[in-house]
Order: C-alpha cells, then structure tokens, then sequence
C-alpha cells in the first residue's frame, strides 16, 4: 500500500509541492489502520515517513533533509500517521466489541423469546437447557432442588447423573449463589462450571456447563461466555420463577377449592342429612312412646316413613361417597354392551315404593341397540334422575322415560310435569352443590345427585342436558350414551 | 284446662316430619292442622286460630324469622321452632322475636311434646296466675318469695330469688341469657353473661342433689337456661 502511494507520488510529483504529496502517505496508512489494524497501520506510518523522506524532499534519496522547513512536516507526517492508526484501530475495536455485544443480545432476546411461553417446569428446563449448549457449544446440565437437595432436572445432550464432586461442586453454587468448578477458585477434580440460578426470592438452582479445553491454556469458557452463561441463567431462573409461581397459585386455588367443597359437604350432611333422620327418629320415638295410642294404620305408616326415609338417607350416604370418588379421580367404569331399558326398568323396579305418588312409565322400542356401559354406574345416574323427578313434579304426575336409538348413540329422555327449571337456572343445574332456592329454603337432598349423573355420564362417554318443555310446564332431562359397536348376534351368524 | 282439644299447627315442609308430627300430636289429644309453606301457614293462623304453633325455620317461600315476627304482631300465640345443631344464632334470633322455645332436629318425640305442654301450661298460667310453682322436689312460693327443696326451705339472696324465678314462670321452657339477664339486673347488663355464670352456678348449689350433674336447671349450650319441669 505504502509502494503504491509511493508510485502514486512519483506520478504526481511533476504537478504538485513534495509537502502535499505526504497527503498521498497519509491516506495509506489511514487505509491499512482500517483494513489491518493497529500493527501494520504503525509500521505503515514509519514507511510512509521514510519514504517520503528518500524520495520526495531534497536532497532526494537521501536520509538527510536540507530545509528545516521540511523536518517539521516530516514529524508531523509522523505524528498524525501515528495517530491516524491509533484512532482508526480504536473504533474498529470498539465496532467489533459492539457486534459482539448485539450478538449477545440477540442470543438472549432469542432465548427469553424461547423461554416465555413455556408453561411446565420440565419443558422449560428443556428448552433451556437445550438452548445454552447451542449457543455455548457445550454440554449443559441444570439442576434444581428437590427435597432440600439438588437434582438434575435436565441434561442437554442427556445427562443424569454427576460424579460426588461435581454435585457437591453444584450445591455449592447454589447455596452460594457463586460460580464453582472449572474456570474457577472451587475446580478440585470437577469437570464442569457450574453458575448459581437465583431469583429475588432466593436460589432456585444451578446450570452445570461442560466443554473440552481447547489448545491454549486459557479458560474454557472466555469472560464474554461467561457473562452470556450469567444472563442466560438469570433469565432461566426467572422463569422457572415464573412457572413456579403460577404452580403456587394453582396449588391454592385447588386447596381453597377443595375447602369450598368440604364446606359445602359439611353444610350437606348438617342440613340434609338430618332431615331423614329427624323423620326417622321421629317416627320411631312415635312408635315407642305412642304406640298403644295408634290405630294400626297410623303404625304402618310411621313404619313406611322409617323405612322410606332410611332409603333416602342412603342415597344420599351413597352419593356423597360417589362425589368423593369423582373428586379424587378414582372412578372405576366398567364400560360393556348393556340393555339400557333393562337397566332402567329394574331401577324404576327398586325405587317404586319410594315413588308410589308418581305415575312411573317406560317406552323403549323393541329393537333398541345396546349402548356402551356400566351398568352400575347407569343405574345410579337413574335413580338420580328419577328422585330429582319424583322430588319436584306433584304427586299423581306421571314422569315418562324414553329410549330411542340416533344414529350411533341411545338417547334417554325423562320427562315430568313438574314446575320445569327456571331458566336462569338452566346453566348451572348439573354443578355441584347447586339447587334451585338458597340456604335453608331449599328442598332436601344434598345438590349431587344431578353433578353425579353428569360425571357418570361423561366417564361413560355420553352426554347429559336438561331443558324445559314446550307442550306444557315440566323438565325434560335428556341422557345420550354412546351405542355399543359390538357385533349382535344376529351379524355374527 | 281448655274447653276444647288444643290445635296445633304443624309448618314444616317435609312431608316425612308433618306425617309422624301429625300422627304423634293427634295420638297424644291435638288437633292438628298442617302447612308446607310459609303463605300457607299464615292462611291456616287467620282460618284456624290455633292454639300452638310448630315452625320449621327452614322454609321454602318465606324466612322462619319472617313468619315469627309476622305472627307475633298480631298475636302472642306461642311458637316452637324446630331448629338444626349448630344455628344457635338461629335459635336466638328466633327467640328474640318471640318463638317461645325451639327443639333441635332430629328430635324424639317425647321430648317435642313435653315441649308442647310447657308452652300450652305457660299460657294457661299466665291466664291463671298460680302463685306457687312446684317442680320436682323444688317448690316456689313466687307471692312469697319462698324456695323449698325437698320440704327444707332454702335462703336465696335476692338475685338468686329473681333468677329462678324468672325461670320458673318460664317452667320447661328455654330462656335466653339476655331475657335472664334483663329481667333480673336491668338492661344495662343485657351483656354481662359471666353474670349468670356465677349467679347459676350458686343456685345450682342450693337447689341441686349433685351441682356438677343438675338435674332442674339446665344449660342450654349457646341459648340460654331451662328449669326442667315435671307434669
């Protein structure tokens, strides 16, 4: 470059003053400072000032300079060459430094963006650690605690267990809050570095990361890898953070939830389970104390009452025992071809003494498919269905239980002529614990039976509803199961 | 005694209850009228004018309260709440605005009827104004101010007198820490309930065989006190 200047001078020599031909230097060494850096822009400049020296001031091609005049340029040339490439070599430093730097944001901005949506602790340790090794080409562990003690949660490429030292090297990070193991103060026999995760409301773990020595003796991992490796874990620690919290608030809105139903069972059973037994207490200290004041009639009634109210007080033993195994997921369904309109007619069989008042019929075609079933779980869903009916339409009312087939599922509609559902309460009928009225007003029973029927119903695959009819005042409650895809007997011959 | 089978009506709206309700009052010589419901009940109050009222406080139209205050505006018929455990405040409540006791479902039978005479006798005592009130082995000359406990006369002080006369003119019926506590120190002390504590635990020192196991004056856990009554 610097002979090309010199050429270049030559050239121009003939036009113009050997002081502006030190311009032509000048743009050499400004051009290797950018091209080459600091080193060969120096050496450019003393070449520069050399040569300018031999040929362009007189005496030429010599070292030696007539006129004072010109040593002064000669320094100056020097001097602003010198400086010239300094300056120059700074910024391209500083340009470069910069590169880095927004490579290093854009590798975090990547890895928040990555990591933000995630929703399950173990996804996000997946993602983040799978991240890391990426971007650090290493081996990545992160480890979180378990029980007062760390564990690995993730390994990228999977890893899943540490040598004692290496863990007892991660405690430490954690528990410090410091960086242990290779690369640092605490590296006694440990083959990783591993950095502390910690958030503002203490540890929550620590990244363990892991990659061959390279040739020199320098650190495995550089000082800009570990401050990407400290932003990267601050930002996995906030968001594990983040999830943890969310599971928090999840884990108290299942208590307060689980609180709102003991409440609730509790104001059941003070409520609704008296109301049988002062019947049945009463009854039976009626007979005892009344008895030889009783007609025989009035004895058999009280006797019908204690055995009625026995039977209703079992149900509703019996339905808070099914709620309960519902709550807790533990509900055995043994789905298999059932006869439907047999199930239901033994049902109606069972509960005619406690429905003498109602008018009970049952209309199912002949060829009716069997549907998909448990048996026993169908018939707790009737006997449901049917008191829920019994207990709102008036005595002398007929309540009618239809079965048809539509398409692939049996349809079952039970329908009364009672005062219907108010509209408003339409929605919530099959919730737990609802009923039509509020506090002590409300009719007996313990507001299941009908959150039972819905989750029996939907452990069996079928849908519930219920509406209102048109034709005249009354519930129509409408139970689809699925038919059963059996083969008949019929298609197997 | 009245001139007529006293009558009774029965509110409740469980079939169950008013069926042996209807079955046991009959069987022990009331006549009994029954309602379901609240609107029913006040109908049955102006066509029947029973003597004795039996109230569920949990009603499907109106509020058990509701009907008590209505009822005793125009009339100081008595009332018996049937009341669950654990609604003590309830209870109180129902009593405040007048019901004059209250059994606690699920009940036996003879328990609702000694109920049942204790409120009908308080009327009638009221109409008749006895002056002595025997009560087991305990007779109270209230014109007097006169306690004997089996034949031996006893020294009460007058708070003591005043207390348990109070609750004999209220003989096996409940009374509530506030009426006690009203009558006997004045409304100023409608609060004081550790009053009671002290003052009953003195009387049942005198009136009682074994205090600690009392057989006449009986607690009435978060209501009140009841001086039990033999007939």
């Amino acid at each position: 470059m610097v002979a090309l200047a010199c050429g270049l001078g030559l050239v121009v020599d003939a036009w113009i003053h050997p002081p502006n031909i030190s311009m032509v230097f000048l743009a050499a060494v400004l051009y290797s400072a950018i091209r080459h850096g600091l080193r060969p822009s120096l050496f450019a400049s003393l070449l520069s000032t050399l040569l300018y020296n031999v040929l362009f001031l007189e005496p030429r091609y010599s070292l030696t300079i007539d006129d004072p005049s010109n040593v002064v340029a000669l320094v100056f040339l020097l001097i602003v060459a010198i400086l010239t490439s300094d300056l120059t070599g700074r910024l391209k430093r500083e340009a470069a430094a910069a590169k880095v730097h927004a490579e290093a944001n854009a590798a975090l901005y990547e890895f928040s963006g990555k990591i933000a949506g995630i929703g399950r602790l173990d996804d996000l340790v997946w993602a983040a650690a799978h991240q890391l090794a990426t971007m650090l080409e290493a081996q990545v562990v992160i480890l979180l605690p378990a029980a007062d003690k760390l564990r690995i949660a993730c390994g990228y490429p999977p890893e899943d267990r540490l040598s004692a030292a290496d863990h007892e090297s991660a405690t430490q990070a954690w528990i410090e809050g410091r960086a242990t193991g290779i690369d640092t103060a605490f590296a006694d026999g440990v083959r990783w570095l591993f950095v502390p995760m910690k958030s503002d409301r203490g540890p929550v773990g620590a990244i363990g990361l892991s990659r061959s020595r390279g040739d020199d003796a320098g650190p495995v991992f550089s000082p800009a890898d570990r401050r990407l490796i400290d932003a990267l874990a601050d930002q996995t620690a906030v968001a594990i953070e983040r999830i943890e919290l969310a599971r928090e608030m999840e884990t108290a809105r299942l208590a307060a939830e689980t609180e709102r139903l003991r409440v609730a069972l509790l104001g059941a059973i003070s409520h609704d389970f008296r109301t049988p037994l002062a019947s049945i207490i009463g009854s039976a200290s009626s007979l005892r104390s009344l008895w030889d004041r009783f007609d025989a009639e009035t004895r058999t009634a009280l006797l019908d009452t204690i055995r009625e109210e026995s039977e209703r007080l079992n149900r509703f033993v019996g339905n808070v025992l099914e709620m309960t195994k519902l709550e807790a997921g533990r509900l055995t369904v043994n789905l298999g071809p059932t006869d439907l309109a047999d199930v239901i007619s033994t049902t109606m069989a069972e509960m005619a003494r406690g429905m003498v008042q109602h008018k009970v019929e049952l209309a199912a075609p002949p060829d009716l498919p069997l549907a998909n079933l448990d048996p026993l779980l169908c018939r707790q869903i009737f006997v449901n269905l049917l008191d829920n009916a019994a207990k709102f339409a008036p005595a002398e009312s007929k309540i009618c239980v239809r079965l048809r087939a539509d398409g692939d599922k049996i349809v079952v509609d039970i329908v009364d002529e009672g005062p219907g559902i108010p509209a408003e309460h339409l929605g919530g009928i099959f919730d737990r614990f609802f009923r039509v009225g509020s506090g002590d007003r409300r009719r007996a029973g313990t507001g299941l039976g009908l959150a039972i029927c819905r989750g029996f119903v939907e452990a069996m695959g079928g849908t519930i509803a219920a509406r209102n009819r048109v034709d005249r005042p009354g519930a129509v409650f409408t139970v689809t199961f699925p038919a059963a895809s059996v083969r008949t007997p019929r298609m197997m011959e | 005694m009245a001139p007529h089978a006293p009558r009774i009506l029965v509110v409740d709206d469980e079939p169950a209850i008013r069926r042996f309700l209807n079955s046991a009052l009959t069987a022990d010589g009331y006549s009994v009228t029954q309602a379901e419901d609240g609107r029913t009940a006040l109908a049955a109050i102006q066509r029947d004018k029973p003597d004795l009222l039996i109230i569920d406080l949990g009603l499907p139209d109106l509020d058990g309260q509701d009907l008590i205050r209505e009822v005793r505006g125009a009339s100081d018929v008595p009332i018996i709440i049937l009341s669950v455990r654990d609604d003590e405040a309830g209870k109180v409540s129902a009593l405040d605005n007048g019901a004059d006791d209250y059994v606690v479902k699920p009940f036996g039978v003879d328990e609702l009827l000694a109920r049942v005479r204790a409120a009908l006798r308080h009327r009638i005592q009221q109409q008749g104004h006895d002056p002595i009130i025997r009560c087991g082995h305990l007779e109270i000359d209230l014109a007097r101010r006169l306690v004997r406990c089996r034949g031996d006369s006893l020294k009460l002080s007058k708070k003591e007198f005043d207390l348990l006369r109070t609750l004999a003119e209220h003989a096996g019926k409940v009374v509530t820490h506030q009426q006690l506590l009203v009558r006997v120190w004045g409304e100023a002390h409608r609060h004081d309930n550790e009053y009671l504590r002290v003052y009953v635990r003195q009387l049942r020192a005198k009136i009682e065989a074994d205090p600690h196991q009392p057989a006449y004056l009986l607690t009435e856990p978060g209501v009140g006190y009841r001086l039990k009554f033999d007939d």
